[in-house]
């Protein structure tokens, strides 16, 4: 209660101190001709609000700090309003694996919070922490050693216990480097715990970094050349550098996206989708699952490889990728998946060897409603996602601690809306809790 | 007079990304402790790449056995010896199948289907057999003789004479109670 003043206090932005005198204005005594005239107050286009919904006992829901119960989960399956997207002004968001982290557009210096586990400092030291399993429940700033006070967050990747800031001032890593994820020398047996160091990647090759991407335990850069560099676990080949090994440096992937224009590259674990400007799709990692179907015989590709299936969709705009399957989204706003799991095109958990669609009225595309196509795709390591122009929110899959905001606790064995009060702009899955960016309606 | 049903032991380790979740990770010692299973020893450690290969030897030809290796020595993991009647069947059933993509779909109640990430990142390992979890614990507590636990300790893990310490999650003997006169009978018998 005290933290909720104090935050009131801070309520400097004059357009929300108009909003709730707006919504408060209520003159004991009226003058005698006038009716008081009720405003509601209407959202700005740049206003958002943040909805979290999924297991929240360890913290990355940033709601109340949960009661720990024996024997009981502390978990919501439907979105949840975050009051710190209230206070704050959250440009974009990133879960990792317990943990969530938001992006705020800020003047005094906060562009960063996070909430959630903290054993690794990927949330960043604190020295005033007092919670002994370095647990941050509700969002606080995280420092990163920046230069200039104007700099922002202009993209964020999240793995399992390190997290990847991309600001003005070029990259910062936090978080455990076990495997070379941070981008700095592995020190063998590391303390990541109350572990200070941030560090610091400016460019690469002097060339701007334009977007972070994480697998678990591995991280990928995006240069504004659309070239692909990747540091971190190998073991897979989810680095798609020809080896198994740890690498620290990024290093340019190579073999088929020599010479493309990749736009953007999706991983939550292991197996890793790459999009070029042509629309062409190419996989790397882990395919124990089909995830790259050509290469069957194979469970561990390192090597860049374009997923041939995918030239029959037609022009691909979005990608996914999730523990055991592929998504892929083409220019008519059809949604593509393959792969082994819940997938959406049928009731059971399935083996797909080929990309297969699934049917566009599953996202409410029907006679009356032809103009509300799926515009992006997401994946969690078992659920998926799916966002219309609208800003209507589709998840199905595993719904482990209600991660996929139903309601239920149900597998989901199809595309069903979740009922988020907000359209909504950007979705984040961690592994067993969802977060949503999400524009208020009006 | 009822005879007592000799203990077990198993050897069980919480993986890397489990010790790194606080709130897993007491998830599944309170579920070890409601199971019934006692704790005999504990010990939190970085698995050296020596342990783990003599600990996975059987999987040296696989295609996974680099990754298992480096995952495993990625951080540092909570390995404990389990006593129970049937532990080592217990244990594993408790963990569910190895390969968390289809546990968590076809065994979702289980270790592995609720707090695995991928099939290498499943959480828990538990001895497959009596003869590895000889060897195993061989491994990793190489003073533990297990003949003389069973020779001198394991009445007091099998009667329940036990004092337990939640922070070190362990189970020590506690002498200052006595052992019930029929218990120590049935196991000289």
């Amino acid at each position: 209660m005290f933290k909720l003043v104090r935050n009131y206090s801070k309520l400097s932005s004059p357009k929300v101190r108009q909003k709730l005198t707006a919504t408060n204005t209520k003159s004991p005594n009226p003058p005698p001709n006038e009716l008081p005239v009720f405003q509601y107050p209407v959202s700005q286009s740049s206003d958002r609000r943040v909805y979290v919904w999924g297991l929240a006992g360890h913290g990355a829901l940033g709601l109340q700090p949960p009661i720990a119960k024996r024997k009981k989960f502390l978990f919501y399956h439907k979105p949840n309003r975050l009051r710190f997207a209230e206070q704050h002004r959250v440009i974009d968001i990133e879960s990792g694996y317990g943990f969530t982290v938001f992006a705020v557009d800020s003047k005094d210096g906060n562009i960063l919070w996070g909430n959630g586990i903290n054993t690794d400092s990927q949330l960043g030291y604190d020295a005033a922490a007092k919670d002994p399993q370095n647990v941050v429940p509700l969002p606080k700033p995280i420092h990163l050693p920046l230069k200039n006070p104007s700099s922002q967050v202009t993209g964020l990747a999240a793995g399992r216990a390190h997290l990847l800031v991309l600001t003005t001032e070029g990259l910062f890593t936090l978080g455990n480097n076990g495997y070379g994820q941070c981008g700095r020398p592995i020190i063998v047996d590391e303390d990541y715990t109350n572990n200070t160091i941030v560090h610091h990647i400016p460019d690469i090759k002097g060339e701007r970094i334009k977007s972070v991407t994480a697998g678990q335990d591995h991280s990928i850069l995006l240069s504004e050349s659309g070239q692909v560099y990747t540091f971190g676990w190998g073991a897979d080949g989810q680095t798609g550098l020809a080896h198994y090994r740890n690498e620290y440096k990024p290093s340019l992937v190579k073999g088929d996206l020599a010479g493309e224009n990749i736009v953007k590259v999706a991983c939550m674990a292991d197996c890793v989708l790459a999009l070029s400007d042509k629309g062409t799709v190419f996989g790397w990692g882990n395919s124990e699952y089909g995830q790259l179907p050509s290469l069957v015989d194979n469970h561990q590709i390192n090597i860049a490889t374009e997923i041939q299936e995918c030239r029959s969709l037609g022009h691909v705009v979005d990608i996914a990728a999730g523990g055991s399957f592929c998504m892929v989204l083409n220019s008519d706003g059809n949604v593509f998946v393959w792969g082994y799991g819940i997938l959406g095109v049928g009731p059971a958990v399935q083996r797909a060897k080929e990309p297969t669609m699934i049917p566009a009225t599953l996202f409410g595309f029907n006679a009356y409603s032809r103009n509300n196509r799926v515009s992006q795709i997401y994946c969690g390591i078992s659920q998926l996602a799916a966002v219309t122009d609208n800003g209507d929110l589709y998840m199905w899959g595993c719904n482990k601690f209600g991660s996929l905001g139903l309601g239920n606790i149900e597998d989901q064995f199809f595309p069903l809306k979740v009922a988020v009060g907000a359209q909504v702009k950007k979705v984040s899955c961690g592994v067993d809790h969802t977060v949503t960016l999400c524009k208020p309606y009006i | 007079m009822k005879s007592k049903q000799p203990l077990q032991l198993t050897l069980a380790i919480l993986k890397p990304h489990v010790v790194k979740s606080p709130f897993v990770l007491q998830k599944i010692r309170d579920l070890i402790i409601d199971e019934g299973f006692k704790v005999v020893r504990s010990r939190r450690t970085i698995i050296t790449p020596m342990e783990a290969e003599s600990f996975y030897a059987d999987h040296k030809e696989k295609f996974f056995y680099n990754r298992l290796m480096t995952f495993m020595c990625s951080g540092p993991s909570d390995i404990h010896i389990l006593t129970a009647h049937d532990a080592i069947a217990k244990w594993r059933t408790l963990m569910g199948p190895t390969k968390v993509y289809q546990a968590q779909f076809h065994a979702p109640h289980t270790i592995r289907g609720m707090y695995g990430l991928s099939d290498t990142r499943n959480a828990t390992h538990g001895s497959d057999s009596p003869e590895s979890s000889k060897r195993e614990i061989a491994i990793f507590f190489k003073e533990f003789n297990i003949e003389h636990w069973f020779k001198n300790e394991e009445i007091f893990y099998n009667s329940g004479n036990l004092k337990f310490d939640p922070s070190l999650f362990i189970h020590t003997i506690d002498r200052t109670r006595k052992i019930n006169e029929s218990d120590q009978d049935t196991t000289m018998i």
